[in-house]
């Protein structure tokens, strides 16, 4: 054990200059006579894993709990999230032995991989003296018999769920390729009360819909809330003094600002990757396009200039360009131009209006919303092509993507006159649709970038 | 008190060790003497190729009594040029030095090509040093033995140490020069002193080599089908994986990614997926059985071959 700690970091270490060379390495000439056998075969379906619950190293009363219970809820939590995303099929409960603590770096390779998990997530969670709590985490893999993966995490007690989440972040990225996204956070209101009396709250949730809290009281409408990338300020449309414009919320003090001034109508704000912008729509002499403002306040500058409505701008994930909607051609549709305004393009030309663009934090893709027949959530290249639509329901709108830009969230109102709108989410690939827990209705998802507070 | 006795116990002690020194002064000195005497010192350890794995994952597989097959002959000698070293960060632990093949003991090395059918002086496997690690089945540590006996075969020169150090999603291999003429001679990058009996009678026909890709493709075919795909895209992806195969059918060291086909952009991030899951296909499926004993070890015989692997799509 001692010994392989160095072995591990060091591997760790090398890892990306190895893979960076198998990378390059072309197919082989197979030796000419040589044998070389082709196989071909997989299946579209989740990989089996299981997650045992965490053994403790001594049960210890902590303010989350005691420490072995507090290791069944880290494995509930794991188990979640990778099911949640749909790549992966855990083991029922049922099928899971309680692993002896000794276990937890040897596992019984053989027992799990007979039971049917290809995969296999083991840790184990100590209290520490200090307030905290200490949760490894190991990624097994049953078929080759070997370890695959390993992190560590020390927390205060109250946070024990970000263990769990990074746990599942750390199994997830190994497994699958894909980048981190469940230890990240959604803002999004939330709707309560009688249509047409709704009381909209900002709220704050984990991805997986626990942890929420309000941020705001309800007493004004607040709309389209976005989180920025450093996750401190939430900027949003509120209708504070009856006058909607956009403000920005300091999560850490609590406080709201009014960004922009002395203007009829400001909405739709958008932060610059970097932090430093707020991307928002301002109508001026019955023209509305966009415009920026530092993130801190100051002098708007405007990118737009043409007649009609353009709105819903996006950065893309480098900042260099923006994607936005526009009915200057007579209905909404998608146009991408630099930050700086220069060069619109349109890019959207399939039948019906498109509108609220999302660029993906990958940067390959635009989700958007997509109005004809219904309101259907989508995807395109930023340059138009490859238009794909992934949702089908009523009326699904307003996407905004995970971290890794592999999955979108976005709401879903229901049909009627009742308009209860709900947080769901789908896969990139258009399956693995899902409504998140919120205590209450929902709308106006923002997914914001993985923690690293 | 103490001032009285300390002098005096110093003064046996230093005696003591007098004495003791001289002693060992005078055995040093007459096992040297035993020693110069002798005409020949004993002869080292029979030359070994080891390959270092990483990680490998079955336990006990190696073919710990197996005597490699003498050197098949070849028309040209000399080793393969190696290119440029590998960087050694690309080593994850110190590799365990082979033992050279000393130049002047026991065995001086024959200046024609070596007759093939010599009886082995003794059982090649007793006089094998096994290098810094217990046999792998006694090892109770999830990762087992690292080090291995040299696969046997004409190849074992050759792929012994391809695996050194590797893990299937990023393997590190020695790049070397004209390997494949190597292997089509038979002769490795080291020399190989065994004396094996192997009978080299048998050839891999292109009928043979049908026949046993035939049948290395229906057992694993299962494992494949068991592969999940990781993300859109990742189907375009092909894989080719070298694989070292012992007698028994089990793997002989960790498989190395030889080289990828069809990845682009969009699926790159899903290639060290795509690798894991040739690797299993292989791994959830074997020990190969019924394959032709005698077409294991010739050239181009299936105790090493190449497995291309990609998602269906």
């Amino acid at each position: 054990m001692t010994r392989r700690l160095p072995l591990i970091a060091l591997a760790a270490l090398l890892a990306p200059a190895a893979q960076a060379q198998t990378a390059t390495a072309p197919t082989p000439t197979p030796t000419p006579g040589g044998l070389v056998v082709d196989v071909e075969g997989g299946i579209s379906a989740p990989m089996g894993i299981a997650v045992p619950p965490m053994p403790t190293s001594e049960v210890v009363s902590t303010p989350a709990g005691p420490t072995d219970a507090l290791g069944r809820q880290l494995a509930d939590v794991i188990t979640g999230d990778l099911k949640n995303s749909g790549l992966f099929k855990p083991l029922p409960t049922g099928q899971l032995l309680n692993v002896p603590f000794a276990e937890a770096t040897a596992p019984n390779y053989t027992g799990w991989s007979a039971a049917g998990a290809t995969a296999l997530v083991q840790g184990y969670v100590r209290a520490n003296g200090n307030g905290t709590l200490t949760v490894g985490c190991y990624l097994y893999d049953t078929a080759q018999q070997r370890e695959l993966a390993r992190q560590g995490y020390v927390l205060p007690f109250g946070e024990w769920r970000r263990a769990a989440h990074k746990c599942a972040d750390m199994v997830y990225t190994r497994l699958t390729g894909e980048g981190p996204y469940f230890d990240s956070r959604v803002v999004y209101v939330s709707e309560t009360g009688p249509k047409g009396k709704r009381v909209k709250r900002l709220a704050l949730m984990d991805q997986d819909g626990f942890n929420g809290r309000f941020l705001t009281n309800g007493q004004t409408i607040v709309l389209t809330p976005t989180l920025s990338r450093d996750q401190r300020r939430i900027a949003y449309l509120s209708y504070l003094d009856k006058k909607p414009t956009i403000y920005v919320y300091d999560i850490a003090s609590g406080r709201q600002t009014k960004l922009v001034t002395d203007v009829s109508l400001a909405f739709a704000p958008r932060f610059s990757p970097d932090g430093r912008w707020i991307l928002f729509s301002m109508a001026q002499n019955g023209n509305t396009d966009l415009y920026r403002i530092p993130s801190g306040g100051g002098q708007w500058q405007r990118l737009t200039t043409s007649p009609g409505i353009d709105t819903g701008g996006s950065y893309s994930p480098d900042g260099s360009k923006i994607v936005f909607e526009s009915d200057r051609s007579g209905a909404q549709q998608l146009y991408v131009m630099n930050a700086d305004g220069s060069n619109q393009q349109r890019i959207s030309f399939g039948n019906g209006r498109y509108a609220t663009p999302a660029w993906s934090p990958r940067g390959d893709l635009i989700a958007f919303t997509k109005i004809g027949g219904g309101f259907h959530v989508g995807i395109m290249s930023p340059t138009g092509g490859g238009e794909k639509m992934l949702t089908d329901g009523w009326q699904d709108e307003a996407p905004s993507w995970a971290p890794n830009g592999r999955v979108i969230m976005f709401f879903r109102s229901t049909q009627g006159g009742s308009g209860v709108a709900d947080l769901w989410s789908v896969d990139l690939t258009g399956v693995n649709e899902r409504r998140l827990p919120t205590p209450f209705d929902g709308s106006d998802p923002n997914w914001g970038p993985i923690r690293t507070d | 008190m103490t001032a009285a006795t300390v002098p005096s116990f110093d003064r046996s002690r230093a005696i003591e060790f007098g004495a003791s020194a001289a002693i060992h002064v005078a055995l040093i000195a007459g096992l040297s003497l035993v020693l110069l005497g002798k005409p020949k010192p004993p002869p080292p350890p029979a030359p070994m190729d080891v390959t270092i794995a990483d990680d490998v994952g079955l336990v006990a597989t190696a073919p710990q009594n197996e005597t490699p097959p003498a050197q098949s002959q070849a028309p040209e000698l000399g080793k393969p040029e190696d290119a440029a070293p590998a960087a050694p960060a690309a080593e994850p632990e110190p590799v365990p030095v082979k033992p050279a093949p000393a130049p002047k003991t026991a065995e001086p090395a024959p200046p024609k090509p070596r007759p093939a059918p010599v009886p082995p002086p003794k059982p090649a496997a007793a006089a094998r040093p096994q290098p810094q690690r217990p046999a792998p089945a006694a090892a109770p540590k999830p990762q087992p033995a690292k080090t291995r006996p040299a696969p046997s075969g004409a190849l074992a020169g050759i792929v012994g140490r391809t695996g050194a150090g590797t893990t299937p999603g990023a393997a590190s291999r020695t790049p070397r020069g004209s390997s494949l003429g190597g292997v089509m001679s038979g002769l490795g990058a080291t020399p190989n002193n065994s004396k094996s009996s192997t009978p080299k009678g048998a050839t891999m026909s292109a009928a043979a080599a049908m026949d046993i890709g035939q049948k290395i493709k229906q057992q694993v075919q299962p494992c494949a089908n068991r592969q999940t795909n990781p993300g859109p895209g990742a189907e375009r992806i092909r894989v080719t994986v070298r694989l070292r195969i012992n007698r028994d059918g089990t793997l002989a060291s960790r498989p190395t990614i030889e080289g990828h086909d069809g990845v682009d952009g969009d699926n790159a991030r899903y290639q060290r997926q795509v690798d894991d899951r040739a690797v299993a296909t292989f791994m959830g499926c074997q020990p190969l059985r019924g394959l032709p004993p005698d077409l294991y070890d010739v050239p181009n015989g299936w105790s090493n071959f190449l497995l291309r692997y990609k998602l269906p799509g």
